[in-house]
């Protein structure tokens, strides 16, 4: 009963009184349908099987920085350990394929079960730590994590990991095929990001948007704030198991490295580098964060540097990420002045 | 239920004590606020004022005591409960959502008191149009209560101090409270901020029984029929505000506190 009274209320309240959340809604779906495009197009001029396979792999990754940014931009902390998820993801469709004979997706489903079942499991321990606590707890677990895999040879192949699969498919769709890989895990990814657009509209998202900002004003007005905590961590294990399994027809090798928190760090500076509290700011940084490199054929030690410098200088002149310098511009250049309302 | 009034205070507190660490923050507490009551608490910096709202709102747990809200005990009840039974609460320091509309403020509250159900999100049902009426007049109302019914689309952080302290009181007034914890919300106010402040107060509080602390003491001789004054954690005298002020022991530790403000 009283469900529908709040979906009411806030379809009304939207519609009627908040324009500017309408407004968001309209620019972020031309943001999706533009990125659709680029997408495409991207798949169609491109013909080497490398850039297209690395788009794909990409859009995987992407969906990881979603799931880290369910924790960071939904409820203001810094999941260190969220890779835990990811090589659940990338470990659960290798051991799937290779150990069990299992098909590709039966695999990752089962994997997908068994994040959510973990993060509840994780979540009711570390979730009651806060801030630097949470991060650091979670990240040790990754390590316990990586030992585990680097150790139980019989399951995970030992340090050497696992490899030499058999063709990865979703049904008749053939992941090896490159545009096939591309087309799945891009499709996927929009599918992520619209349901992401919905949470960030439904009363569940307005409560990780108390939580984050306010805890204790949020908890005064009613929200249970363990409760969203939970139910935010939860939510985002089975995007980052999603992309670990999605990241496997590109790498086609599962080494206990995926464990490694540099996996994490490479999703947190995608965040931050495409702007936390915009829903499809994780992708955009996804985007130039492997992308734009490869396109300007750099080395590593360069991208570091060079990716480095730039976050310095987002996070200094432009916490809210790139998309913040993006409303900034056309609010410079497009004499727009709807000043507080970027967000 | 049929127990008199005056039986059954709103909030009443036996003994508390809160201990952080080697910190007495509080050193046996207790206090008896009746229904309909606006209750001061006034006390120098530091002497744990903020700390027994927290506890009477059972954010924070006591190290030892009791504390009854209308007659039930709330050792061990999640304060989110405690809120949704009618007991709301501001906050001294982040009093507000921030980087949220002076609107989406007042939504937040709202949200917490549905149940959420997938299905029900998604597919909104048409009965409830007398409630939503209903809750969309309460929108209406308090915007136009705390004074801020023209900037509801402005950001709670770009508004001025004294604005966001009223927008708090908006906060806490969405959940219809039955019992209001408002902690210094006068700060930072100037003199006619504080004069519309008291003039608010006073409209919200027929029904409901609301305790304040507040270090200006004009507000509290203007609203506020008894007050305690807490000092280094322990209650000092309890009585009509003109009273406690005179009082010999409060004289002496305010001249002390207003030395380090
Ligand atoms: N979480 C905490 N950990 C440790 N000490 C605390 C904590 N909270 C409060 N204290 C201590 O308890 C004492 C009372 O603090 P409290 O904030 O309740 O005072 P107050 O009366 O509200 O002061 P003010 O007028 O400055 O708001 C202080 O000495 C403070 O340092
Ligand atoms: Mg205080």
């Amino acid at each position: 009963m009283a469900t529908h009274f709040g979906t009411m209320i806030d379809r009304k309240l939207v519609a009627v009184s908040d324009k500017n959340r309408s407004g968001r809604t309209a620019r972020e779906a031309s943001y999706a349908i533009c990125s659709l495009f680029v997408i495409a197009v991207c798949g169609y001029t491109f013909t080497d099987p490398f850039v297209v396979t690395l788009a794909g792999y990409t859009c995987a990754f992407a969906l990881f920085a979603l799931s880290i940014n369910i924790i960071l931009g939904g409820v203001g902390e810094v999941p260190l350990g969220q890779c835990l998820f990811f090589g659940l993801g990338a470990y659960g469709a290798a051991i799937g394929m290779g150990k069990l004979g299992l098909p590709f997706d039966v695999s990752v489903l089962i994997a997908l079960v068994l994040s959510v079942v973990l993060a509840a499991i994780i979540g009711v321990i570390t979730l009651r730590l806060t801030g630097a606590y949470f991060s650091i707890v979670s990240w040790g677990l990754t390590g316990v994590a990586m030992v585990a895999a680097t150790n139980l040879d019989e399951i995970t192949g030992g340090p050497l990991g696992l490899f030499g699969f058999p063709p990865i498919e979703i049904g008749p769709l053939q992941l090896s095929d490159p545009p096939t890989y591309f087309a799945v895990t891009a499709t996927i990814l929009l599918v992520a990001i619209l349901f992401l657009v919905a949470l960030r509209r439904s009363p569940f998202g307005a409560a990780m948007d108390s939580v984050r900002q306010n805890p204790h004003l949020a908890r005064s007005v009613g929200v249970d704030v363990a409760r969203v905590r939970l139910k935010a961590f939860m939510l985002s294990a089975p995007f980052a198991a999603l992309a670990g399994a999605l990241a496997v027809p590109y790498t086609q090798i599962v080494t206990p490295e995926v464990f490694s928190v540099a996996n994490t760090v490479d999703g947190l500076l995608m965040v931050l580098l495409g702007g936390a509290q915009l829903v499809i700011g994780p992708v955009i940084g996804a985007a130039v964060f492997t992308l734009i490199p490869q396109a300007m054929n750099l080395d590593p030690n360069i991208r570091i540097l060079l990716f480095s410098s730039v976050i310095i200088l987002i996070m200094m002149f432009a916490p809210g990420g790139l998309h913040q310098v993006g409303v900034a511009l056309r609010d410079r250049f497009g004499g727009k002045t709807d000043d507080d309302r970027s967000r | 239920m049929t127990i008199a009034v005056a039986e059954r205070p709103a909030v009443s507190a036996r003994d508390v004590v809160k201990r952080y660490g080697g910190v007495t923050a509080l050193n046996g507490v207790s206090l008896d606020v009746q229904e309909g009551e606006i209750f001061g608490i006034i006390g120098p910096n530091g002497a744990g004022k903020s700390t027994l709202f927290d506890i009477l709102c059972g954010i924070t747990v006591p190290t030892s005591g009791s504390i009854r809200i209308m007659g039930s005990e709330i050792a061990g009840m999640p304060p989110h409960h405690i809120a949704r039974s009618g007991v709301a609460r501001t906050f001294q320091r982040t009093a507000v959502f921030a980087e949220s509309t002076v609107l989406e403020n007042l939504l937040f509250g709202r949200h917490a008191s549905f149940h959420h159900g997938v299905l029900g999100r998604i597919f909104g049902s048409k009965t409830f149009v007398g409630d939503q009426q209903a809750f969309q007049a309460r929108v209406e109302e308090v915007l136009k209560l705390i004074g801020l019914d023209g900037e509801r689309h402005r950001k709670a952080g770009v508004l001025a101090y004294g604005v966001q302290r009223r927008l708090a009181v908006g906060i806490a007034l969405m959940t219809d409270p039955k019992i209001m914890f408002l902690d210094e919300p006068a700060a930072g106010m100037n003199g006619r901020e504080t004069a519309d402040f008291i003039a608010l107060i006073r409209a919200i509080a027929p029904g409901r029984t609301i305790l304040i602390v507040e270090h200006d003491m004009s507000v509290i001789r203007q609203l506020c029929g008894r007050a305690l004054v807490v000092v280094d954690g322990m209650p000092v005298v309890v009585d009509a505000p003109h009273q406690v002020l005179s009082h010999p022991e409060v004289v002496t530790a305010y001249l002390g506190a207003d030395d380090d403000e």
